[in-house]
Parts: structure tokens; sequence; C-alpha cells
């Protein structure tokens, strides 16, 4: 259902994606770990054309794009299947939770006003917020915004959704409640890639996961494989320092 | 010396000049709106960096900001009709004297205004943008419903200080005799021989307007961000 082709992308003189290829499934939860700078939201990035990748081609439910020649209209096309869930939330701070929610729907989607705004606040009663239709974002705390921002990304419908690190910026005690939404999200069926740093959370959600270091793909394979045993020396080295101890790699 | 100043001539002075406060208020508003409506275009001809017309309004910019108010409005009164002679061959020198002052100012205005849109507008942070594509938006549909009304709101404090400057730089348009509040100081102060009880009549006019009008930019800065919610994070 999306698979990616040769992606290369470099910032200046620093090359951040090297060669990248990849494939998902419909319905697959993919989650991508690796250390910081390993390129893997900038990844996320290319295939939302949030970036411009160098070069590379993606194919996402039957339609390839090339995604340095990208035309405007198939990016806007790419951009309909897919919704993005950003780490720092993104908001937009001049409108309510529900207007956040229903804007995509009206505006992109061409929906009436009505029924856009029923299926947002259907959503953000899923989500928990039945009671914060009317808050501003800057009324909401930062677990409160994420799940706006992941009621916004799933209203759309899309083929697939990207959580980029959607709980780097949380305290602690408000990962939780994001967390257990992206899981509900995930039991939706709706294909989904999360990059995240949350291990045992990554455990519990993924079926597949992929490794990146350096700009490359260094292992992928079912979650059970990677998580119990990796076949890399570098991905146990990095997990048996991100896993608790009773993984024992 | 007991007649320096006179507070029963001051309250006579008072409503004459109030009457001219018409003719301040016309400048002002005019010269704002015009200015708003090219500030828009001078901000997108900058931000997306329009060749040839980028580089014009570089220049435009730099002179109505590092050039004084008043050389501008001689230029405008004596230049213009000139300028307007030569590329049309008509004649516009009989024109009201307001219309040259206000043109003066509107586009004086419309540099200052237009900085002040740029930089609001270059405030909104990207993410905001990103956002918005990510919702399957385009730019337009972005700039539209999230970024432009954003913009606004970062705007109003500097937009509300230049408004206030440009009140009172209206003061200098006596000087090509527009008989605005000033201009009329002049002339009920030379008549009775006493100008300084007219020019503290004008001073108290531009300071109750002045406060009025931040006191009202407050509320609505106030009122914004009961509105929209803060915009800071």
């Amino acid at each position: 259902m999306l698979s990616l082709a040769h992606i290369k992308k470099s910032f200046g003189k620093t090359e951040v994606l090297k060669d990248v290829s990849l494939s998902i499934k419909k319905g697959e939860v993919v989650v991508i770990l690796g250390p910081s700078g390993s390129g893997k939201t900038t990844l996320l990035r290319c295939v939302d054309f949030l970036e411009k990748a160098d070069s590379g081609t993606m194919t996402i439910s039957g339609t390839t794009v090339d995604l340095h020649r990208a035309k405007r209209s198939e990016i806007l096309d790419v951009r309909k299947k897919v919704a993005f869930v950003f780490q720092c939330y993104g908001l937009f701070r001049n409108k309510t939770a529900l207007g956040n929610v229903a804007l995509g729907l009206t505006v992109s989607r061409k929906m009436p006003k009505e029924e856009a705004l029923k299926k947002s606040k259907e959503m953000l009663d899923w989500v928990m917020l039945s009671d914060k239709y009317d808050s501003y974002p800057s009324q909401l705390s930062g677990g409160q915004q994420q799940r706006v921002g992941i009621a916004r990304a799933a209203v759309l419908n899309p083929d697939i959704i990207l959580f980029d690190e959607p709980t780097s910026a949380l305290d602690p005690e408000l990962i939780g409640e994001t967390l257990q939404v992206i899981k509900r999200v995930a039991k939706t069926g709706i294909t989904m890639v999360v990059v995240t740093h949350e291990m045992q959370f990554a455990k519990e959600i993924a079926s597949q996961v992929i490794f990146m270091e350096d700009g490359y793909i260094v292992e992928e394979g079912t979650a059970d494989e990677v998580f119990s045993s990796p076949k890399e020396s570098r991905t146990k080295q990095f997990l048996s320092r991100v896993l608790p101890p009773e993984y024992n790699l | 010396m007991n007649d320096f100043l006179s507070v029963s001539r001051m309250i006579t002075a008072f409503p004459k000049l109030l009457a001219s406060l018409s003719v301040t208020f016309e400048i002002v508003a005019i010269a704002i709106l015009v200015g708003l409506f090219l500030g828009i275009f001078i901000a997108i001809i900058r931000m997306f960096r329009i060749p040839v017309l980028n580089q014009v309004m570089t220049v435009y910019i730099s002179f109505m900001r590092g050039t004084p108010l008043i050389i501008q409005l001689y230029l405008v009164y004596y230049g213009l009709p000139m300028l307007v002679y030569n590329l049309f061959g008509v004649d516009i020198n009989g024109w009201n004297k307001l219309f040259f002052i206000i043109t003066a100012y509107a586009l004086n205005e419309a540099a200052f205004l237009g900085e002040i849109i740029r930089g609001a507008i270059l405030a909104v942070p990207e993410l905001q943008t990103e956002a918005g594509y990510s919702t399957g938006m385009t730019y337009f549909q972005t700039f539209i419903h999230v970024v432009f009304p954003q913009a606004i709101r970062i705007a109003i404090p500097s937009f509300s200080t230049d408004l206030i400057g440009l009140f009172q730089g209206t003061s200098l348009a006596f000087l090509l005799g527009a008989v605005d509040v000033i201009g009329k100081a002049r002339i009920v102060g030379n008549n009775s021989g006493h100008v300084l009880d007219t020019y503290v009549d004008a001073a108290i006019i531009f300071i109750v307007i002045s406060v009025l009008l931040e006191f009202i930019f407050h509320k609505i800065q106030k009122r914004g961000d009961v509105v929209y919610g803060k915009l800071q994070n």
C-alpha cells in the first residue's frame, strides 16, 4: 500500500537519507526506531512532501510519484491520502479544538460544514475530549493538544497516518493518555507508521519494526523478531541500551 | 506675564480646533486604509521575492523610512503634478491640497505597514503551514485560514503604534496649508495674538485621542487573547 524506493535526502553537506527503500502493507503498524539523527523524521516528512527528497519514488495506494519531481497536483493528491501527527502538535493556534479537526474536512475535502462539525465532534469524543470542543490550543495541556492532533489526522480518513515522535514533547504523566489514543487508532486497522522512542509502546503496537541508523535501514522484521532476536549487532546494541534489562539481549 | 496662558481663551478656541479634527481624521483614515491596501501588496512582493518588483520595493521602503516626512510631503505636493503633467499631459495643480497631502501620507504608510505585515506573516511558525499542508490544504488555503489570521493578531501592537504615529505625523500637513487641528491652531492663535493657548489646546486634543487609541487597541488585544487564546508556544 505504501512503498518507497531509493530515497535520498541531504541538508547541505549532511546526507540524512542515503538510500532508503521499504514497503508497507495495508493495515500494518510500522514502528521506526533508531538513534537521533538517523533520518527517521526526515523519512516521514519526505512521504508527506513536507520535505522534498533529492531522489526516490513512492507508490501509495496504487499511484506512483517521483519524490523529487512531483507536480503540485500530485503532491496535493498524496497529502489527501496521508495524514501527519507532529511531534510538537502543530495545532492551528487560531482555531478551537473543534475548528482544528474540522478545517481539513471543510477546506480540503469540501465537506458541508454541518457534516464536518458532526464528524469532528465524534472524533473528539473518540479521543476523550468531549468537554474541550471550544478550547483553544493554548488552553489545552500537551497531552490534550496531541490528542486533538491525532483526531485532526484521523478524521480525514486517510490511507495512512504518520506519527512523528508523538509523545516526545510530553511530560511523562501525559504520555500515557496519548499512547492510549494511538493504540485506539491502531485498533481501527488503519495503516500507520510511528517514529517513537517509547519501547514498551512500540512493542505493544508494532506489527513491523524498522531500525534506522545513519540514513540507512539497518534491520527490519516483525516486532517479535527485532525485539527478541535482532540480527544486526547495531540493533542489538541500541536495544540493549533502551530496553529494560529483562530482555537480556 | 499673567497673560501668558489664559484658560478662558483656551476654552473659547477649543471648539474651533475640535471642528478641524475632522480634517485630521480624514487624512489618518484614508492614509491608513490606502496604506494597508498597498502595504499588503508590498508585503506579498517582498515575501515571494517577485523579481524586479522586489528590488523596486526594497528601494522604495528604504526611501520612505530613510527620509523625513516633510520631504516626502513636498515631493508629492510639487513633484506629483509635474510627473502627471509630463506623463499624461493633465494639469492637476489645481486639485485640492488635501489630495496631495493624503497621497503623501498613504505612500509613507504603505512602506511602514508593508514591513509590519511582512514581519507578522514571517513570525507565524513554519509548523502552522506544515500542519495545514498535512491536512490536505493548499498553500493559499493555509494562508487564508491559518497564517493570515495569526499574522493579524501578531501585527496589532505594531499597527497601533504606527497608527498613533501617523496621527501625530499629520501635524506636518499644515505646512502645505491644510486646515487640520494644527493649521487651525495656528490661524486662531495668530488672529488673537496668543498662539500658545491654541497650541496647548491642540496638545490636549492630540494627547486625549492618542491615549484613547491606545486604550482601544489594548482592548482589542485583550479581546483577541480571550477569543483566540494567547498565541504562544
